[in-house]
């Protein structure tokens, strides 16, 4: 019963994360139609600076707020010097920020070198509830997802910006004949994806290292959330994000069950995470989330 | 396109440069040192593998952004050929990962292309991705193919029983198969069988509406792809002595786009002279010790480049649109924005 718990307790820790990454790249490609392939170095940008800061000796909290700033800005940029020329080509569009993901994903490499670097959390240790014991890190990151997810929330169907969003999702053409500004709400979107995407790069790497192939990983997870809940609503990715996030930490538990963990080595857990997610999206082309709603 | 009424006679560039490249191709060992011989022999296996990329992206529309898994996963049954079952012979080798690579593209166009539903662009392109990643993570990490340290060949290869070594043959033996790779590709973009591929690029859905399974010819020519990569893997293996991980996973993978993008796609000769470029590029700039570790990230930069400003590459430069056969969804663009697609 213990290990049930701290297994479900380690599920929605990673969990958490994926619906972090995920979110993020689900505001833009909902609302702009652009599938940004370079999202994953966003991710990978907001643990670099979390690692830069700890160099220049500052505190690594401080790293851990500033980063979705950072890599929200920065993703402003690229949107308002790139990507805006591509709006009517989404196809080029996605090349474009595939070839952005590569430089960033190779400054990085050459900055910090092909190492891994372990980076401590911020707040160690754990509390204990009814004699279980409970990382508080891992904690945090699970409660910063709820209050980011509810925030959005409101975000989206409270504020008037929201409203904006939610109009130029439904028909870009008639929001902007009706005066809303959707270049402006675009350059928006990208630069909250982007922050999405740094924050949820901050605050996991304690529990991965960081390492220039950070990003390919969870470009390659997120894609497969997407697809497993299924593309066009707002909740199917997140919940297929919740799935991946669940089954990495599960499948590496498999490894502890006596005779089937001999056969299970970590990459193995890791394909075979690809493996069933791809059986899945080959049995339900529509995603589990639309299929069983139709 | 089609629709120009004046038909005139209009100079062919594309035969002056295949004249042009093949006399040159046949010339480049007789002026370089047998070091730079190998580097050129090397450039011309990743040419064969470019333009499998563009058989797939510049002719059909099919996004791979894993190109390097057929590559790789024909290398390592080259490599294991060799070293487990001491097969050397090329004859044999090269047969064994054509097929290799054919079969790997035919599961992977078979699960990607041929689904329920039609696959977006998007989902082609992630999902080649991803198989590009997950292979190279279960090679790196598999104890019996050498995991990361990947698998070294010892043993020189042997055409009909004679030793060849990476040189001066070695690189018209590689030649002959380019040549061979390029004439068949050209060959399928021509025939009736490209006709329908070009019907696609123009507008899938009325091909759709005409009978055609599109989805068929899309995981039929991503099969030869896959087979013309696997050519190349096998070459390589051979002509390096050894395979790694990285050999099918997405840094090669990335290169493939990039060559096919920057030579100009659509143009089956456009992905030679991106290799040459980008390889001639970074095997200059590899003497300069600073520059170094920032190559990938100029290449990054010049890939953003030729896709937001300079989508048909080097070769569009020279070629007017009218030869530049391919070009999938640029052309199609064009033709939406002059309105003139002709739906009633």
């Amino acid at each position: 019963m213990d290990d049930v718990v701290k297994l479900a307790f380690d599920i929605a820790a990673f969990a958490s994360i994926m619906v972090l990454v995920v979110s993020g790249l689900a505001v833009i490609a909902s609302l702009m139609g652009i599938f940004n392939l370079g999202h994953g170095e966003f991710v990978l940008l907001g643990a670099y600076t979390v690692y830069l800061f700890r160099e220049w000796g500052l505190p690594i909290w401080l790293g851990m707020l500033v980063a979705p700033f950072v890599v929200g800005a920065f993703g402003a940029a690229v949107e308002r010097s790139v990507i805006r020329r591509l709006y009517a080509q989404p196809i080029i569009a996605m090349l474009a920020t595939y070839a952005i993901g590569l430089i960033i994903r190779e400054i990085v490499r050459g900055l910090i070198g092909g190492q891994y670097y372990a980076i401590e959390e911020p707040i160690p240790g754990s509390f204990s509830v009814g004699g279980l014991s409970f990382s508080i890190w891992r904690t945090v990151i699970i409660v910063s997802t709820l209050g980011v997810m509810v925030a959005a929330w409101l975000f989206l169907t409270r504020s008037a910006t929201g409203l904006q969003i939610r109009g130029a999702l439904e028909n870009p053409a008639l929001a902007r004949a009706s005066g809303v500004s959707t270049d402006r709400l675009y350059a928006l979107t990208f630069a909250l994806g982007a922050a999405l995407a740094g924050l949820a790069g901050a605050l996991m790497v304690p529990l991965f290292s960081l390492s220039a192939d950070l990003g390919v990983r969870f470009l390659v997870q997120a894609f497969l959330s997407v697809m497993l809940g299924g593309v066009g609503s707002f909740e199917g990715p997140l919940l297929g994000a919740a799935m991946i996030g669940s089954m990495v930490p599960g499948f590496q538990w498999l490894r502890e069950i006596p005779g089937v963990g001999g056969a299970v080595s970590p990459v193995v857990a890791e394909v075979l995470v690809f493996v069933t997610a791809l059986v899945i999206v080959k049995f339900r082309p529509n995603g589990l989330i639309n299929s069983g709603r139709r | 396109m089609a629709r120009d009424e004046t038909p005139r006679r209009q100079l062919r560039i594309i035969p002056i440069i295949e004249i042009a490249l093949l006399a040159g191709l046949v010339a480049v060992p007789h002026v370089t040192s047998d070091f730079q011989t190998i580097i050129a022999s090397r450039m011309l296996i990743l040419a064969i593998l470019a333009i499998s990329f563009d058989l797939c992206w510049g002719y059909s529309g099919i996004m791979t952004f894993g190109q390097a898994l057929y590559f790789g996963v024909a290398g390592y049954v080259a490599a294991l050929l060799a070293n487990k079952a001491g097969v050397v012979e090329l004859l044999l080798i090269i047969p064994a990962s054509m097929a290799t690579g054919l079969i790997a593209a035919l599961l992977v166009g078979w699960f990607l292309l041929l689904g329920k539903r039609t696959p977006t662009v998007i989902f082609v392109a992630l999902g080649t991705l991803t198989a590009s990643y997950a292979a190279e993570r279960l090679v790196a990490g598999w104890q019996w193919v050498g995991a990361a340290n990947g698998m070294s060949i010892w043993e020189f290869a042997k055409v009909a029983g004679l030793e060849i070594e990476p040189g001066v043959w070695f690189y018209y033996f590689i030649l002959l198969f380019l040549i061979l790779a390029y004439l068949g590709s050209r060959w399928i973009v021509r025939s009736q069988f490209g006709l329908v591929l070009a019907g696609m690029r123009q507008n899938e859905e009325r091909l759709a509406y005409f009978g055609y399974r599109v989805q068929v010819f899309k995981a039929l020519i991503f099969a030869f792809a896959g087979m013309i990569a696997g050519l190349a893997g096998g070459l390589y293996a051979f002509h390096e002595g050894f395979i790694g991980p990285a050999s099918m996973g997405i840094g090669l993978s990335t290169y493939a786009v990039l060559y096919g993008l920057f030579g100009g796609i659509g143009t089956l000769l456009g992905p030679i002279f991106g290799v040459a470029a980008i390889e001639t590029m970074a095997f200059i700039l590899s003497d300069i010790n600073a520059l170094k570790p920032y190559w990938p990230v100029i290449l990054g930069f010049i890939m953003l480049i030729v896709v937001v400003w300079r989508p048909t590459g080097l070769l569009g430069v020279i070629l007017s649109e009218r030869e530049r056969i391919g070009s999938f969804g640029i052309g199609a663009r064009k033709k939406r924005k002059g309105g003139g697609d002709g739906a009633p």
